[in-house]
């Protein structure tokens, strides 16, 4: 019996009022559907037997099980037996995070491969416990999740799962910040947390930098978009080393500086900046702003008043994701995916 | 700094909590008052859906149209139809809205910019790329706002609208109201495209998904899709995932619901529940204000269905009067 993979896809990414204030793109449920299953391929291909999936409503399972049909009608086997966790399906969050515990508790998921945006990848991490996350963008911002065709994530993915490749090579460490208000248990976000001036959750998404005022990030790179991308612009910071950034913003014209920022697709603003400063592991941040919204990877999820606690901290090595490019080069270098009937080798004066 | 976290003043947000208030008052008296058998034809009422009217047509003004469904009383309260004159109309008394000759599924009040509900699935949506078209060639800034639900989603009409709208870049928003059933037919099984933001992106249309029973999310949303239709930014896709309390139609069983799926909507997605929630908890309005409102959308119903009942029926001699309207 080989390791499962687990597979959390949510329907709903990608569907936010970004469509209309920038020019954010929505990823296909049919076009899911299709991710899913080159994964699935993939990971057939390294020898994974057996992958479990999140239920859900939107349509993703109904498209692939209609397609891995037609597959098997063919006669074609390439995909790995496909079971469906037995849990109950809200349409919400609560869905990702349910499927992400089973996955945890379960004991024989090696890794999870997960497809959204950057909430839902911070929703599966919050549940997901020491299982890996390979992460796959269908979502808006994507700054968390890497730009790759998911057919190679689904062959780290697997290679990784098979114990093909060591684990101090195949898994990266990453951070977290958590949020928590009055002492309460803690939210997390993978990116970014922001503090803006709006006192509701309404549509959620940010996009008028007026509103803006503190943003802490856990990484910050200036090839990403949305809140971290105003970090990344400043002072980058790499996923791998320690600490994050926190950055003091103002409204435009009102601080000490500007940076023309990419806060959400095509999406580029003027954001005032006052000051920013390293943001060590473990040390306690307070918002100085007395009352307003606290925005986990660019998506309003808090709100706090006047008389509340709000205490932000970055946790170093916090979860674990496939670091498919180390994973891809170690099984290029070792001829894992390598084979033939006759030894072969390069071809020496390949130009002459 | 101001003590209202709402993007709404207290006087707006005591607006938008009446609106709500009279619709689920408006549809609970008419559950009670059908059964009775004194309203002629069918009634589709609209209770658990208040948050998408409310929140959409905050944002408009009587120069904006919609076309509205057959599930339509709540569209109708929100852009502003008199409540008395829709009561009338839906029990079919020449004091109605239409002179009694429509009934609930045909409420017009083109002053309002309220087109009409529809008894034809679907229909809305060719009619208000009319009026959005009217609206261009006028250039008064006026959109035009469809409801429909998931069922008449897949009408033809529905997707060769979208097109139109798309091609002639009309101010118009095709608003979804999802509450999971087409009838007594579940959206999963019902539509092969499972998004209807991917649908509306077959067009080259952005759409939007938001919680239809959270105010501020239907209104935040919708602001940016009017404003952006307003300013020639073209046609778009607003997705409310709802709920709807009652059956289809008053007389429906229900039996394609889940057991006690009503009653765990009413306990935990009730717009009206979850909105006075949170402007009390954050004390920009009152239970006691509240409690007003309350009071006084029940004397107005109650004064409504009273004087629907006491009205006269329209006599033969007005059968042809009032059926070909110049718009």
């Amino acid at each position: 019996m080989t390791p499962k993979v687990g597979i959390i896809a949510n329907p709903i990414s990608a569907r936010d009022i970004r469509r209309v204030v920038a020019s954010a793109n929505s990823v296909q449920i049919a076009d899911r559907a299709n991710i899913v299953q080159r994964a699935l391929a993939a990971l057939s291909a390294c020898g994974i037997e057996e992958a479990v999936m999140m239920p859900e409503r939107g349509g993703i399972a109904s498209h692939l099980l209609r397609s891995m049909e037609r597959s098997s009608n063919q006669g074609e086997a390439r995909f790995p037996r496909l079971g469906f966790l037995d849990m109950k399906v809200t349409g919400t969050v609560e869905d990702t995070r349910t499927a992400a515990r089973m996955m945890a508790s379960a004991g024989d998921v090696a890794a999870i491969i997960v497809l959204g945006g950057d909430g839902t990848h911070r929703a599966v991490v919050s549940e997901c416990g020491a299982v890996p996350i390979a992460g796959i963008s269908t979502g808006t911002n994507n700054a968390f999740p890497e730009h790759r065709e998911p057919t190679i994530t689904g062959l780290a993915t697997g290679l990784a799962a098979m114990g093909r490749v060591p684990p101090e090579i195949a898994f990266a460490a990453n951070k977290k910040i958590e949020v928590s208000i009055d002492g309460g248990a803690p939210e997390i976000a993978l990116v970014d947390v922001a503090v803006v001036t709006d006192r509701f959750i309404g549509a959620r998404a940010l996009w008028r930098p007026e509103t803006f005022r503190e943003l802490y990030v856990a990484f910050a790179d200036p090839e990403v978009i949305g809140m971290a991308a105003i970090a990344g612009l400043v002072e980058p910071v790499t996923r791998a080393e320690a600490g994050g950034l926190a950055v003091t913003l103002a409204p435009a014209g009102q601080g000490a500086m500007e940076v023309r920022a990419p806060i959400a697709p095509g999406l580029i603003e003027t954001i005032g900046l006052e000051s920013w400063r390293r943001m060590p592991a473990g040390t306690v941040h307070r918002p100085s702003l007395a009352a307003g919204s606290i925005a986990l990877d660019g998506e309003r999820e808090l709100f706090f008043d006047p008389h509340q606690d709000v205490a932000i901290t970055l946790i170093d090595r916090a979860f674990r994701t496939v670091d498919v490019s180390a994973v891809m080069r170690f099984a290029a270098r070792q001829k894992l995916l390598v084979g033939g009937l006759t030894a072969a080798r390069p071809l020496e004066n390949a130009h002459s | 700094m101001t003590n209202n976290p709402f993007p709404l003043s207290r006087d707006q947000l005591l607006a938008a909590y009446r609106t709500m208030r009279t619709i689920r008052d408006f549809e609970e008296r008419l559950h009670v008052e059908f059964a009775k058998g004194d309203i002629p034809g069918f009634v589709h009422l609209y209770a658990g859906e208040e948050a998408c009217a409310a929140g959409i047509m905050m944002h408009l003004t009587d120069i904006d149209r919609i076309a509205s469904t057959h599930r339509g009383h709540g569209h109708c309260i929100a852009k502003g139809v008199d409540v008395h004159e829709m009561m009338g109309e839906i029990y079919g008394k020449s004091t109605g809205a239409c002179r009694g000759k429509g009934g609930s599924m045909h409420i017009a009040d083109l002053s309002k910019g309220m087109m009409g509900a529809n008894g034809i699935l679907g229909a809305g949506a060719p009619l208000i790329c009319g009026a959005g078209l009217a609206a261009k060639f006028r250039g008064d800034g006026g959109v035009g706002i469809t409801f429909f639900g998931d069922g008449a989603s897949n009408q033809g009409t529905v997707l060769e609208s979208m097109n139109l709208a798309a091609i002639w870049n009309l101010p118009v928003i095709f608003v979804v109201e999802n509450n999971g059933y087409a009838e007594s037919t579940s959206v999963e099984y019902a539509t092969a495209v499972d998004s209807y933001v991917d649908r509306a992106a077959g067009f080259g249309l952005p759409g939007v998904t938001v919680d239809g029973t959270d105010f501020f999310a239907v209104y935040e949303a919708a602001g940016e899709i009017v404003r952006r239709a307003r300013e020639g930014g073209g046609p778009a896709l607003l997705e409310c995932k709802t709920v709807r309390f009652f059956g289809h139609f008053e007389g429906d069983a229900q039996t394609y619901k889940a057991k006690g799926e009503n009653d765990f909507n009413r306990a935990n997605r009730d717009c009206l529940k979850i909105f006075a929630s949170r402007v009390t908890a954050a004390g920009v309005v009152s239970e006691a204000e509240i409690a007003l409102v309350d009071r006084e959308v029940a004397s107005l119903i109650d004064a409504a269905v009273e004087s629907a009942k006491g009205a006269p029926l329209p006599t033969p001699r007005e059968l042809l009067t009032d059926v070909y309207v110049a718009y």
